[in-house]
């Protein structure tokens, strides 16, 4: 086999070793944490801001796609190859260009790993907030792409309100800056309509972000309950007594159950649910906040409400939440997780609906999710293997939305629209929402060569998605 | 002149068709009050739903009439004179609460609402938007979102772009589209709240705004630090970032600032120029925890650290967060500027400013949110245009040297470059590499170009 005309431009672009195109290279990145499609026709892996607008401009010169793409371990198909092209790889951008202590900012490339931002600035005091549980492969460019969340995204919001500028190639090869190391720069907030858009408005090549002073002190509780919505009464009640959690999570008797046999992190076999709760910030308060968080839960019925003693009892509490999904992969040859969001006094409600949904169409649901955002993870057990099965969990996850939209809500809280829910978007969105946000990704990307098939629904029915295990992390 | 008379009769006729006779105004005189950068509007519109917003855009879109949209007017001042001027849009009577959820800690509201009623509404379950916008109660939550306008609270809580779930807004087509939603968490489609935050009203007109609250702090204590110089207002600065501390708010204010802040008070007699000021949140505990630690890092850098009485804090705070209101009366003159730097840099800027100052020997105050990097520069009095033009050139010539941006917020409109008057200076200062997204941005919202012509920045 001989590589295309394409690939031979590429490889003048950047050098051999950065071209992938034989077929069972391009296999590896066909998929992402949710599913594959098809291969894409080459990776590159550019080095510099000056190769990612050269392969730019060669793909729209050739119009084929070209698609960013950061550890792959997304959740709704943002990185996976729909229609062919060029997927660019920034494995090899991982760079970080400046930590300034001072002002509070780093400047990074878009493959820096999430983790390793808040490793390097650790010795200073300071860290990255957004924490998917991904965060140990998930680059800072794909948390940018989907603005991710994660456990302490609760008191200190998503990816977006921690990214201040992006340096970003359009579709014409032209490089911009939007905002700055500094805040309120004049003109429209095109990082924040950036951040989130999947990559199918420009590929970011530098991103500007916030650093967070470490707080002084974190407490962490595991308040344990009998019945599920005990302990989803006590979310409502945590915030309505003014506290705010840095995390507030809960994980179902059955998963707790399947974490608890993989990870061993002390959760008690036989409670129908746990919330998992962090308060930080100065001694006093965390100190205060958890002494307050332990009545309230006692109050709603917990069975009883343990304290991490040290950094190793929270440090295990945590890698039990974070290694979840992979610890259900256990169980279960595949499952689905879907990300709704509802407002949070609706939960007890809502964890009713899904284990009734579950039951109709005879799927095991587990739930491990951000509780104090409403925002719900259900993960629903079944065999890939299995066709009928998998159209089965299709439907009873798109059932989970349509409830979060009845309710107000969201059909995706952190994992992105991706190929998984563009078609769902009309569930949320109305006809002229929908073609409001068309014509701003015309105003970026006008032939539609960057990420097609992504975020906007397509007019393609929906359920032919092949959903596929994603073992290990997510958030 | 009957002619204008009959062509603004006919305009005023065309609106109330949409929105009710007695909502539009054609009457010059009540026009007048609307004027913007000396330009007047032909009528005055005030629509009471999202609906007749849409269909008054819509229409204006249609006849091309330029559209400014406003509620109190407290930051009509920001932006470049209009090319065009024909209908002042008011979104005053739109000034209902739309939804409320105490226990979500969410709250939606029309544009008109005053930010006061806003805080007093949620206030009764003890929740608050933690927001302190120059014109204070006074200003439109519409205003504080066109302006992304904050003040010292942004130290701890953000700016609005941080706390709105969701938006409605009008569009020139005339349709009501949806951006956000009612949740904490919603990553469904592109950001276009962030877009219309901070646009100036050039995109669309927002029609509802959903924030998500905040409970508001048990205690509050302000304590003053009289630092002196500014070397050690840039040393305490570093100390206070590298503490464990949160403070709600911290600024520093020279002299000036500090006496406006605190006029009368027995304190002002000895105020140190400049002074930091941090006002803590939280219970008894935490309060004590902050003078503890306060006092330790002010001995460090050879200063003492002074608590401040409830009530006068809470007056002065109020002051130095809508100072303009403070002064506007008594100095006509007043020019405002908004820097935004680096947070390292802001001291050096303000020492810069003061020598630029003292050059043309012009009162100035300094208000610096040091731990954000938003320096506010008052000009008090007046001085010749040209030497004013020279003067705030200078200051944003430093600014933009030391990594940093100047914004013209507030000032006569003579001093504004225009169409007419290209050797003045533009509010904005010059765009960047993504101008020419941002043109692209505007002509898919707003194609004709009807939404406050001119204004923004590139007069876009």
């Amino acid at each position: 086999m001989r590589p295309s005309r394409i690939i031979r431009e590429l490889n003048r672009i950047t050098d051999p070793q950065a071209v992938l195109w034989r077929p069972e290279d391009l296999m590896l990145y066909e998929y992402d944490g949710l599913s594959s499609v098809r291969p894409p026709d080459a990776v590159v892996f550019p080095v510099t801001t000056e190769q990612v607008v050269k392969i730019v401009k060669l793909a729209a010169k050739e119009n084929v796609p070209v698609i960013a793409r950061g550890a792959g371990t997304g959740l709704s198909g943002g990185a996976v190859v729909t229609e062919g092209g060029i997927v660019v790889s920034f494995a090899r951008m991982k760079k970080i260009l400046e930590i300034d202590i001072e002002n509070q900012r780093a400047r990074v490339q878009p493959g820096v790993v999430n983790l390793d931002l808040s490793l390097a600035t650790s010795d200073y005091g300071y860290y990255f907030v957004p924490d998917p549980s991904s965060q140990k492969a998930c680059t800072i460019g794909g948390n940018v792409a989907e603005n991710s969340g994660g456990p302490h995204t609760l008191a200190y919001g998503v990816t977006t309100n921690h990214v201040l500028g992006l340096e970003a190639v359009l579709p014409d090869g032209n490089v911009i800056h939007t905002g700055a190391k500094f805040c309120d720069r004049p003109g429209y907030d095109l990082t924040g309509l950036l951040v989130g858009s999947e990559g199918t408005m420009a590929i970011v090549t530098e991103i500007i972000v916030r650093l967070t002073r470490k707080p002084e002190c974190a407490k962490t509780l595991l308040a344990i309950y009998n019945t599920v919505a005990d302990a989803t009464r006590s979310v409502a009640a945590i915030t309505a007594r003014g506290i705010t959690p840095a995390a507030l999570e809960m994980m179902d008797g059955f998963t707790l159950r399947a974490v608890e046999e993989a990870t061993h992190a002390g959760y008690p076999m036989d409670s129908a649910a746990v919330l998992l709760i962090e308060v930080e910030g100065l001694l006093e308060a965390a100190e205060e906040q958890t002494d307050e968080i332990e009545a309230v839960c006692l109050e709603n019925h917990a069975r009883a409400v343990r304290r991490a003693r040290n950094s190793q009892e929270r440090d295990l509490l945590w890698k039990g939440r974070k290694n979840a999904f992979g610890a259900l992969g256990r169980i279960s040859p595949a499952f689905y997780v879907q990300d709704g969001v509802i407002p949070r006094t609706r939960l007890p409600e809502m964890l009713e609906h899904i284990a009734q949904v579950g039951a109709k169409y005879g799927i095991t649901v587990g739930n491990v999710f951000h509780a104090g955002d409403g925002n719900l993870h259900p993960l629903l057990m079944f065999d890939n293997r299995d066709r009928e099965e998998s159209q089965r969990v299709l439907k009873a996850a798109e059932e989970i939305l349509v409830k979060c939209a009845q309710m107000g809500g969201s059909i995706t809280g952190e994992h992105g629209v991706g190929i998984e829910k563009n078609e769902m978007m009309p569930l949320i969105f109305s006809a002229d929402d929908l073609e409001m946000m068309r014509k701003l990704k015309a105003a970026f990307n006008p032939a539609g060569i960057l990420n097609p098939g992504k975020v906007l629904p397509t007019g393609k029915l929906c359920g032919e998605l092949r959903v596929q295990v994603s073992a290990g992390a997510a958030a | 002149m009957p002619t204008t008379t009959t062509a603004s009769d006919s305009l005023r006729a065309e609106f109330a068709e949409l929105v009710g006779e007695s909502q539009v105004i054609s009457d010059p005189r009540h026009c007048a009050t609307y004027d913007v950068d000396g330009k007047d509007p032909r009528c005055v519109v005030y629509p009471s739903s999202a609906e007749q917003v849409a269909a008054v855009l819509k229409h204006a879109a249609d006849r091309n009439l330029a559209v400014i949209p406003c509620s109190n007017l407290t930051k009509i001042r920001t932006g470049n004179p209009p090319f065009r001027y024909d209908v002042a849009l008011s979104l005053k009577e739109m000034n209902r609460a739309a939804y409320y959820e105490p226990a979500d800690l969410v709250v939606s509201v029309e544009p008109g609402m005053k930010f006061g009623d806003l805080q007093e509404f949620v206030g009764r379950d003890k929740l608050w938007l933690p927001l302190d916008p120059p014109g204070g109660a006074t200003c439109s939550v519409g205003g504080i979102l066109a302006a992304n306008a904050s003040g010292p609270l942004r130290q701890l809580y953000g700016s609005a772009r941080d706390m709105v779930l969701g938006l409605r807004i009008a569009t020139t087509e005339g349709k009501i589209i949806r951006a956000g939603g009612r949740v904490v968490k919603n990553v469904a489609g592109y950001d276009l709240a962030k877009l219309l935050i901070g646009s100036y009203w050039t995109l669309g007109v927002i029609v509802e705004a959903t924030f998500k609250l905040y409970p508001m702090p048990l205690n509050r204590a302000t304590f003053i630090l009289p630092t002196g110089t500014l070397g050690i207002a840039r040393d305490l600065r570093r100390r206070l970032q590298q503490s464990p501390l949160e403070p709600m708010r911290m600024v520093l204010l020279d002299r000036e600032a500090a006496t406006l802040g605190r006029p009368g008070s027995p304190a002002s007699a000895d105020i140190h120029e400049p002074e930091i000021w941090i006002e803590a949140g939280g219970s008894k505990r935490v309060i004590e925890r902050y003078a503890g630690t306060l006092d330790e890092l002010s001995r460090g850098a050879g200063i003492s650290v002074k608590r401040e009485q409830a009530d006068v804090a809470e007056d002065a705070w109020s002051r130095i967060a809508d100072l303009r209101t403070v002064l506007t009366t008594s100095y006509p003159q007043l020019v405002i500027l908004k820097t935004v730097l680096p947070i390292a840099a802001t001291e050096q800027f303000i020492s810069q400013a003061q020598q630029a100052s003292a050059q043309g020997k012009l009162r100035i105050a300094t208000i610096a949110l040091v731990g954000v990097g938003v320096v506010h520069v008052y000009l008090l009095e007046g001085l010749p245009g040209p030497d004013l033009r020279d003067l705030i050139n200078t200051l944003r010539n430093a600014a933009v040297s030391l990594g940093g941006e100047l914004v013209i917020e507030w000032c006569a409109p003579e001093i504004k470059a225009g169409p007419d008057r290209p050797n003045q200076v533009d509010t904005w200062g010059a765009p960047g590499d993504d101008f020419e997204i941002m043109r692209k941005v505007k002509q898919a919202w707003d194609p004709k170009g009807i939404l406050a012509p001119g204004r923004f920045i590139g007069v876009l």
